[in-house]
This record gives structure tokens, sequence and C-alpha cells, in this order.
């Protein structure tokens, strides 16, 4: 495939926060329709790569270049990223006391889509997502992420990116703390979002990989992926673990 | 005791602080000025009944003031039909007041809403809340940007009753609110919320007291100020739990939102607990906007002016989420978010 067509391209990049390396040299290329997986341990700068693409302040990149539909990644804030198609489930959603999800959702969708949004055929939209993803409707008249369960979060996160459509959708750690049957509403609701879109899924563990199948499976260690291997790569890194591979000569 | 025999009050005092007596009085401080009564309007469902204002001054200037500044006053009465008592009070002219009294039998919202040009507005709330009857009062000062207010309220809960009481200041450029409440009998609770905008140079002022007389008695006190431009808010709370009122249960919750670097805020709770075994505790932050939850709202397209907008208004509404009478709380909230809506997008 083109590496024109990419969705995103990253090309050796270097992120450091308050003065410190975390990412070291990374490069990536996401396609439309491709599902990327990012597995490592604790601390090897997964979250890092999940927050920097979004445009978190407190990150720096120091060297190397993202290019989002052919386009620099940094010439973009944070709020025009979401609007061209940027999507990040975070791994710890914000709580915004007094903020209503409906409002919060009504809003958001509005300013992605750039367009009023008819109140009916809104809601009629919103009630296919949640349904899609079993939620009960009362979660709209609550405060966003106020009093919310770790599953609760994650759901919501994944309504909202139904809801948004993206182009790229990032998903940092969506699975962590759901039980099974949870685990299994959020993969439908990434597997809709997945044809259309290149997909980037940062996870510790291979039972989601069990619901939605990745084109590409990368380790991450140390600021850096080592290795990328199909999806049989995640059930042997969940039988060996990751020391194996910093023995490995570089993939 | 006469205003003219009144000393002023220091500085020292806590109450006058931060607002003192001179800088609230309509004129200079020797003087009664002549002054307006309200215009008040009232919902069918209510019936407001001309009096003498009830005298309920304790020694404090403010109430002494208002008591000989207005000679008559109103009462409510309500038949119970209608779910929200609406009371419109207009104040007029350079020096306007009013006098409220509240006698609550039976359960009843009523919200409040004060407005006009008045340069200088004050009003004197009594109320009484009998037994086992539950009641909720929503006041919103929608004065103008130059008026000037002072209000005082003084408000008696009985065996088992509950009140739960709302403001939402808005209103004013510098105002001064003196809001007592005492818990009299067992079972009698108080959860009182109040959201303040601060904006341009306004300059607000509550003083809370809440005294609990006897025990198995219940208070919740919520103030949550956003303050923009140059504007001040200052929240003196005051809670009293007498020596027989084991068993009582408190709580204060002080919260300031910072919008801008010449904005400030003061919050400062005091409790004088003389009852062995209660549960009383107080709090207080005062913070920038969170830019985690900023980046959070920009992540969803919102724009930096919408997310902060959205933060002003989440924490201002989230200002009443302890209140439980949802018709008081949506009262609350329509009006905050039209006001912000014409507000924050100026």
């Amino acid at each position: 495939m083109n590496e024109v067509d990419a969705i995103l391209r990253i090309e050796n990049l270097h992120v450091s926060v308050d003065g410190t390396p975390i990412i070291k040299g990374l490069s990536l290329t996401i396609h439309k329709g491709e599902i990327h997986v990012i597995m490592g341990r604790n601390g090897a700068g997964k979250s890092t790569l999940a927050s920097v693409l979004m445009g978190h302040p407190a990150y720096e990149i120091t060297e190397g270049s993202i290019y989002y539909m052919g386009q620099p990644l940094e010439d973009l804030a944070v709020f025009e990223r979401a609007r061209a198609g940027m999507f990040l489930s975070f791994q710890y959603p914000v709580v915004i006391p007094g903020v209503q999800v409906g409002t919060f959702l009504k809003k958001s969708v509005q300013s992605v889509r750039d367009e009023p949004i008819k109140g009916r055929a809104f809601r009629k939209e919103l009630n296919e997502a949640m349904k899609t993803l079993d939620m009960d409707k009362s979660v709209l008249s609550r405060y966003v992420n106020d009093g919310f369960s770790g599953g609760e979060k994650k759901r919501l996160e994944v309504l909202q990116m139904l809801m948004l459509n993206p182009k790229l959708a990032l998903l940092d750690e969506t699975d962590s703390g759901l039980d099974i049957d949870a685990l299994r509403i959020v993969a439908k609701g990434i597997n809709q979002v997945a044809p259309h879109a290149g997909c980037l899924i940062i996870t510790h563990y291979q039972r989601l990989l069990d619901h939605v199948k990745p084109t590409y499976v990368h380790v991450m260690i140390d600021g850096q992926i080592l290795m990328t291997g199909g999806p049989d790569l995640a059930l042997e890194l969940e039988d060996k673990g990751y020391d194996w591979i910093d023995a490995v000569p570089e993939a | 005791m006469k205003y003219s025999k009144m000393e002023l009050p220091s500085r020292a005092n806590h109450l006058w602080r931060y607002t003192p007596w001179k800088r609230i009085h309509p004129s200079t401080v020797e003087t009664i000025p002549n002054a307006v009564p309200f215009r008040w309007e009232i919902d069918d469902g209510g019936v407001l009944t001309d009096g003498m204002p009830r005298v309920m001054t304790d020694g404090d200037i403010a109430r002494v003031f208002l008591s000989e500044l207005g000679q008559t006053g109103v009462s409510l009465s309500t038949d119970g039909t209608l779910p929200v008592v609406h009371i419109r009070a207009v104040a007029s002219g350079h020096v306007s007041v009013g006098h409220l009294h509240i006698d609550c039998d039976k359960d009843v919202t009523v919200i409040l809403h004060l407005s006009g040009e008045a340069e200088w507005a004050g009003l004197h709330i009594t109320g009484s809340v009998k037994n086992n009857v539950r009641v909720a009062i929503g006041f919103i000062n929608e004065l103008s940007a130059n008026s000037k207010l002072l209000r005082c309220e003084d408000w008696t809960v009985q065996r088992d009753a509950t009140i739960e009481m709302a403001s939402l200041s808005i209103g004013g450029f510098r105002c001064k609110n003196d809001l007592r409440t005492r818990l009299m009998a067992a079972g009698g609770s108080l959860t009182q919320a109040i959201s303040i905008h601060g904006h341009d140079q306004r300059h607000v002022d509550h003083h809370i007291e809440i005294h609990h007389d006897v025990g198995h008695t219940n208070s919740n006190l919520h103030i949550h100020a956003a303050c923009n431009d140059e504007s001040h808010s200052i929240s003196t709370g005051l809670l009293t739990i007498a020596k027989a009122a084991n068993q009582s249960d408190a709580s204060q919750v002080f919260k300031n939102l910072l919008l801008s670097e010449r904005s400030r805020a003061e919050a400062i709770p005091e409790l004088e607990v003389l009852a062995d075994e209660v549960s009383a505790n107080h709090g207080a932050a005062s913070s920038p906007v969170n830019l985690e939850q900023m980046h959070y709202l920009m992540s969803r397209g919102l724009g930096a002016d919408e997310a902060t907008a959205l933060i002003i208004e989440g924490f201002m509404q989230d200002g009443f989420s302890a209140l439980k009478s949802k018709a008081l709380v949506d009262e609350m909230r329509t009006r905050l978010t039209v006001h912000l809506e014409c507000e924050l997008m100026r």
C-alpha cells in the first residue's frame, strides 16, 4: 500500500517529558482498515505515544515527524485533530463535574461534524449506538465519568468513538478492567468502527484479540518498536512474556 | 436598638472583614435614606399579603438597618396547587427595599427572582419551616450590573422538617449576603447550595451561619464560585453545634474556580463545636481550570473557549448537585444556562 495513502505515518519519533526521553525513535504507518496493536511492558512508552498523537501539552516531540492524512500533525491543535477525524479513547477518562453526558456528546458531535445536528436524528443515532454497547439511557443525565465504574468509563469512551466515527481511532488500554461481557461489547464497538478507519490499540492482554482481529501486533520496549508480527505474536507474548524479545536482534 | 445608636462594625469582626459596612451602605453610614419598596409579583397558586416586616434583627446592624429602611413587607401563603411558586421582586429607584416572610406549613418550592435597576437593593427574608414539612427555596440574583445588594435571611427549621436552599448569584456588582439558619428541633435538615459567577469587577460576599441548637440535626453547605476578570468572591461560614446537640451531622464544602490572574476568591469555613458526639467536616479548594479536563474536551473537538465555557458551566451546575428537589435544581440550572450562554459568549 502506498505511503501517501496512509492515515498515520510516524517517522523516527522521539518524545520527552520534562526532559526525560520516553519514545526513542519509533516509526509506524497505519492505513485505512488496518488494526495495529501495541503491546509492551509498563513504562515502555505506549500511552505516551497515544497522548502525543492527540497533542497532550505535557509531551515534547524532540525529533522525527508525524503525518496524519499526509499533513504534518504538529500543524493541528488538539481540537483540530479531533475535527479532522482523530479519536483517543483515554486510559483514564477525565471526570467533568456538572456536565451531563448527553450535553457533552451533543456538543462534541456538533463540533466534530461542524454542522448543526438535528435533535431527532441525533437521538436516533445515539440510541442505536447505546444499544450496540448495551448502555442504559440514564447515563445521559449523569455527569461525564463522575462516579462511573471503570467499565462504565470505558463504555462511554467507546460510545463517543461510535458517535464521532473517526478516521483514526487510538484506544489506550480500553480493555483494562473490563469483565468478559463488557469486553465483548467494547470489542463490538471497535469492530464497528475499524473497517472505515485506521485503529491503534494499546493493550496488555491478548484476550481482547479474541474478539478484535489485528492486522499487526507490535512489541514496544523502551520507547521503540522492537518486533512486529501477526495475531500469533500476541499469543506468543501471552505465553512467554517480553524477556525473550530483549535478546532478539531488532526487527 | 435603633440604627442611629449602633456602633459601626469593626473590620476585625469576621462578618465585616471583607465587605465593610460603609462599602455596602447605600450612602453615608450615618443616614437612613428614603427607600422605594420592591414591586412584588407572584404566580397563581400563591398569595402575597402586605404587612409589617418581621423584626428579627438579632442585634445585627444590617438587619436593624433593613428594618428601619422599609416599614412594610409581604408574607407568602400558598394553596399547594402549584409544584413551584415563582415570586418576582423588582427593585427600582436609587434605594429600594423589600421584606418577605414565608411560613411553611406545607410542602412547597418557591423561587424568588430579584431583578431591577435600583442602584441599591436591600432584602430581608425571614421564614420558618414547620414540623415534618419539606421546603425548597431558590433565590436568583438578577439585579442590573450596576446594583449593590444587601441581603439577609433568617430561617428556623422545626422537628423533622427539611429545607433545601439554592442561591444563584449572577447580578449586581457589589453584593453582601448574610444567610442564617437555625435547626431548632431533632430531625431538622438543611441543604444549602450556592453558585456564584464572578465577572468584570463583581464583589460577592456570602456569610453563611448554620446553628445546630439540638442533636439529630443535619446540614450540608456547598458553595461554588467561578471568578473571572477582576471579580472577587468571599465565602465565610459559621457552623455552630450546641453542647447538647449530639448526633448532629454537618459538612461545609467551598470550591473556587479562578479563571483569570486578577480574580480572587476567599473561602473561610469556621466551626464552633461544643458537643462531643458529632460529625462535622469542612473543606475548601481554589484552583484554575483543570488542564486535563481541557485536554479531554478539546480532544472531542471543542475549541479552547468552548471547553472553558463548558467547564465553568459544569462547575457551577455541580454546586446544586447536593440538592434533592428536582424542581428546584431544574429551575436553578435552567436560569444558569441562560445566563452563561449570554455571558460567556460575549
